[in-house]
Parts: C-alpha cells; sequence; structure tokens
C-alpha cells in the first residue's frame, strides 16, 4: 500500500526547519566566504609563480589560531554541510528527463555536483593539507598531480562541479532566505549567478593551467 | 485538420488499492471536440478493449468539467493536467493523429483504483495551516477591512488553487522518502496570511510550516510552477513564504518561551 498518507504535517514537535536552514546558511558564511578567499589567495601564483604563492602560505601560516580557525570556520561548517547534504541528496526523486524544466534540470546538477564535490574535497583535503603539510612540499604534490593529464582532467572537473555548486547555491541561498522572491529578482538573480558560474569557473581553470605550465621544482 | 477514425487511448489500471498495476488500451470511434472525460465517458457506455474483449469500465473522477476543482487531475501523455480541459483535437494536433494518449493515475497519491486517486492529504494539510479567515463568533462582527487592491492584485491568483495536487506531481522533493507536503498548501498561507483578519493567526499557519515536512524541503526546482493549471506563481510564494517563516522561526528561537 501506497505510504503517502502520512505526508500531513504532523503535530509532533520533531521538526528540521532550523537544521535545513543552518544548512543553507552556513553554505555561504562561511564555506561561500572561504572559497572565495581560497582562490583569491591562489591566484597568486599569477605573480609571480611558486615564490608569491609560497610566501603568502607562510604568512598565513603565522596567523595566531590558524588550526583552531581551520577546524571551526572550514572545517566543521563543510563536513556538517556534507553530511547533511547527502541526506538531502538522497530525499529527492529526481525527475528531469520527464520535466525537462531548466530550473529542473539546475535541482538535478545541484545534487550531482554536490556528490562529486563531496569526493574532491577528500581527495583535495587529504592529499594537499593532512597528508602532507609542509607549504613547499605541498606545492610540489599539486604540481606533480597537475602535470599528469588524468589528475589534471579530474582536477577540473571537481573545481568546475565546486564552482557550479557554489554559483548555483547562491542563487536557491537567495529564494530560501527570501531576498529574491517576484519573476523578475529571480530573474536577474540567475543571469547573475550564472555569469558568477563562467567567471569564477574560468578563474579557477586559469589557475590550475598555470600551475599545470609551470615547471617542475 | 485532424480526422482519425479512432481515439486511441491507453489506460494505467488497477482493480483496487494494492492489486498491481496493468495497461490497457482502448478504441473509441472519433467524434469531433471531444476532452479526455467525454472519451472516458465513451468507455464507459461501451466497456470494450482494443482486443474486442468486455471489461470493467475505467474509473475516474470528475466534477465540475471547467477546470475549477481538480477531481479528474491525471497524467495524460505524462503532464499532470485536468482531463476535462484536455481537448483531443488539441493533443492529436500537438502529438500527431496516431498517437495514443496514455492516461495514468498521479504517483503521488494513494490510488483507490484506475485513475481515481485519493487526494485526502492535500485537504488535511489545508486544514493544519488554517487555510481560512477565521470570522464565526458569537455575535455579529461586521464588515472586516478591505485587501488594498495591490495585495488583491497578487492574492485573488492564489485563491484559483483548487488542490489538484499537479504541482506536488512533478516536485521532485515529494516522494515516498520525504514528507514534504508539497506547494500547495504553502502558498495558501500567504495568502490568508495577507488578509487583515487572517493576518490575526499568522503565527499559528507559520507555525505549522515549519513543522516535519514544511516549507524547508522545498529544492527549488521550480517544476510547481510550470506545471500549475492555474499559472499560480508558486514559486514566487514559496520564496515570500520563506522570508515569512525565518522570520517566526528567529523571532520564535530568540523570543519564544518553547
Amino acid at each position: 500500500m501506497n505510504r503517502e498518507g502520512d505526508r500531513v504535517l504532523s503535530n509532533k514537535n520533531n521538526s528540521n526547519f532550523m537544521i535545513r536552514r543552518l544548512h543553507s546558511l552556513i553554505a555561504v558564511i562561511p564555506v561561500g566566504i572561504f572559497v572565495c578567499v581560497h582562490m583569491l589567495l591562489n591566484s597568486s601564483v599569477f605573480i609571480s609563480g611558486n615564490e608569491s604563492y609560497l610566501a603568502l602560505i607562510n604568512f598565513m601560516k603565522t596567523a595566531p589560531f590558524v588550526v583552531i580557525l581551520e577546524v571551526v570556520v572550514i572545517a566543521i561548517p563543510i563536513i556538517f554541510h556534507g553530511l547533511y547534504g547527502i541526506y538531502i541528496v538522497y530525499l529527492a526523486k529526481n525527475n528531469a528527463l520527464k520535466y525537462t524544466y531548466y530550473r529542473n534540470w539546475a535541482f538535478y546538477l545541484q545534487r550531482i555536483t554536490a556528490l562529486i564535490v563531496l569526493v574532491f574535497l577528500i581527495w583535495h583535503v587529504w592529499v594537499l593539507r593532512l597528508s602532507t603539510h609542509e607549504p613547499q612540499l605541498v606545492i610540489n604534490t599539486l604540481a606533480g598531480l597537475l602535470h599528469n593529464p588524468v589528475t589534471f582532467a579530474l582536477y577540473i572537473i571537481g573545481v568546475v562541479a565546486s564552482m557550479y555548486h557554489f554559483a548555483n547555491g547562491l542563487f536557491t541561498f537567495c529564494i530560501t532566505w527570501g531576498i529574491c522572491v517576484g519573476d523578475r529578482s529571480q530573474k536577474v538573480f540567475a543571469t547573475v549567478a550564472g555569469a558568477f558560474f563562467v567567471l569564477i569557473s574560468l578563474f579557477a581553470i586559469a589557475i590550475l593551467v598555470k600551475i599545470s605550465i609551470m615547471p617542475l621544482a | 485538420m485532424v480526422n482519425p477514425q479512432f481515439i486511441h487511448l491507453k489506460v494505467k489500471r488497477r482493480s483496487n488499492p494494492t492489486a498491481a498495476p496493468y495497461w490497457e488500451e482502448f478504441k473509441v470511434p472519433y467524434q469531433p471536440n471531444m476532452n479526455v472525460v467525454s472519451v472516458l465517458m465513451e468507455i464507459r457506455k461501451n466497456p470494450i478493449n482494443a482486443k474486442g474483449e468486455k471489461v470493467d469500465p475505467v474509473v475516474w473522477e470528475c466534477n465540475c468539467l471547467e477546470e475549477v476543482c481538480g477531481a479528474c487531475t491525471m497524467l495524460i501523455n505524462g503532464v499532470p493536467r485536468q482531463s476535462c480541459s484536455a481537448l483531443t483535437d488539441k493533443l492529436l494536433e500537438q502529438y500527431g493523429e496516431n498517437n495514443v494518449i496514455t492516461l495514468e493515475p498521479l504517483t503521488k497519491f494513494p490510488v483507490i483504483r484506475d485513475l481515481m486517486i485519493d487526494r485526502q492529504l492535500m485537504f488535511d494539510n489545508l486544514k493544519k495551516v488554517k487555510a481560512w479567515v477565521p470570522v464565526d463568533g458569537s455575535w455579529a462582527i461586521g464588515r472586516g477591512p478591505r485587501l488594498a487592491d495591490k495585495v488583491h492584485q497578487w492574492a485573488y491568483p492564489i485563491s484559483r488553487c483548487m488542490t489538484c495536487g499537479c504541482c506536488m506531481e512533478a516536485c521532485p522533493n515529494v516522494n515516498s522518502k520525504s514528507k514534504f507536503i508539497g506547494p500547495a498548501a504553502v502558498a495558501q498561507v500567504r495568502l490568508f496570511n495577507a488578509h487583515p483578519i487572517g493576518a490575526m493567526h499568522k503565527d499559528m499557519r507559520l507555525e505549522q510550516l515549519v513543522k516535519k515536512g514544511g516549507i524547508q524541503e522545498c529544492g527549488n526546482a521550480q517544476n510547481c510552477k510550470r506545471v500549475c493549471p492555474k499559472n499560480i506563481n508558486l514559486t514566487a510564494h514559496l520564496a515570500a513564504m520563506n522570508r515569512q517563516t525565518n522570520g517566526y522561526g528567529f523571532r520564535q528561537f530568540l523570543m519564544g518561551d518553547k
């Protein structure tokens, strides 16, 4: 028998409303802000290659409480968003082939990229933060990965998926927080988010390409 | 100009709520200006399937026959819509004269028999969110305040909702894994919270919308707006209710005593 009959608001006080809203909020503050800063720091490779990047990383390492900040501002929010996100991905029964509207595809892609980003981040953090740590070693490892065509391609996929998830997430964030309500604002912001996706993806790809063509140390 | 001999139907049938579904085909002699309801009525008059066997007539619901009650909602060629306003000539024009028109019951509701489904959960949710303006009391309280015309412009279309279930059918977040009640009841809360007397019970409605299965389950796929037969701007109403429920949630969290 169909279980749809229990789709009625219950009298019990076991709502996930606050968790869902927290899940949405922390994706932008602090995770989204962190991603922007991360990209900005990476782009220092355009100034004078490895040296300027290393100088920046070494400076960051001298900041007080840096490990605590990494855990509280970056790790915990991302882990929470990722774990609860898996549950959200599981909850959807995607129907993009049946209802082929643009937003429905965006919804489906948001869930596909969620899983790609999750795998990518585990790899990325393990290889470049947890297993290696010393700045020179980290950049050598990264340069090695980006000189290999296979891992270079995996990096491009992981980074572009992240940027899609971020840009489309910003758009839905504006709806979830009641910022874009009307048709016009949703249309304008959808265009802005689309442009943001293209620009930030190109920026990220440029950084990866730049590192991939720099001579290995 | 379409002029086929038959209207070829393929119906997903089920003899009782627990029986396995099966497909059955029918060939109904073509007449101009039919709709899916009148084709089903022809089957009821002469319940012979395409193989020439006498079968039980197809069960379906219909009532108003002018797309305002929602009772005859079904999947017609995979699209959730009302069978009264599904004109066969238009369907043949759109899908081609030789197209077999497929009819299926909505998939997000319990099926009672054939194309007849049970939408009770939608009405239960309308009761939960108190989708009305309470005016009954012990004495006459006189005429209430009027809505400003500007509010009326966006609020009136919400009142055209006929609780047909198309929005829930198309929503990827309404499924057997989730508890999401779907967009229809959420939009009604916006309507009744905008009413000057209805607003007196604003928080009671918002309290319902933040319960398990409430507005937080919306994933912004926005199919609801695309399939709504009444062109209700459900995505805008969901966004507006996001704003109201967020405000309510924070007020409750910071000032509430629960």
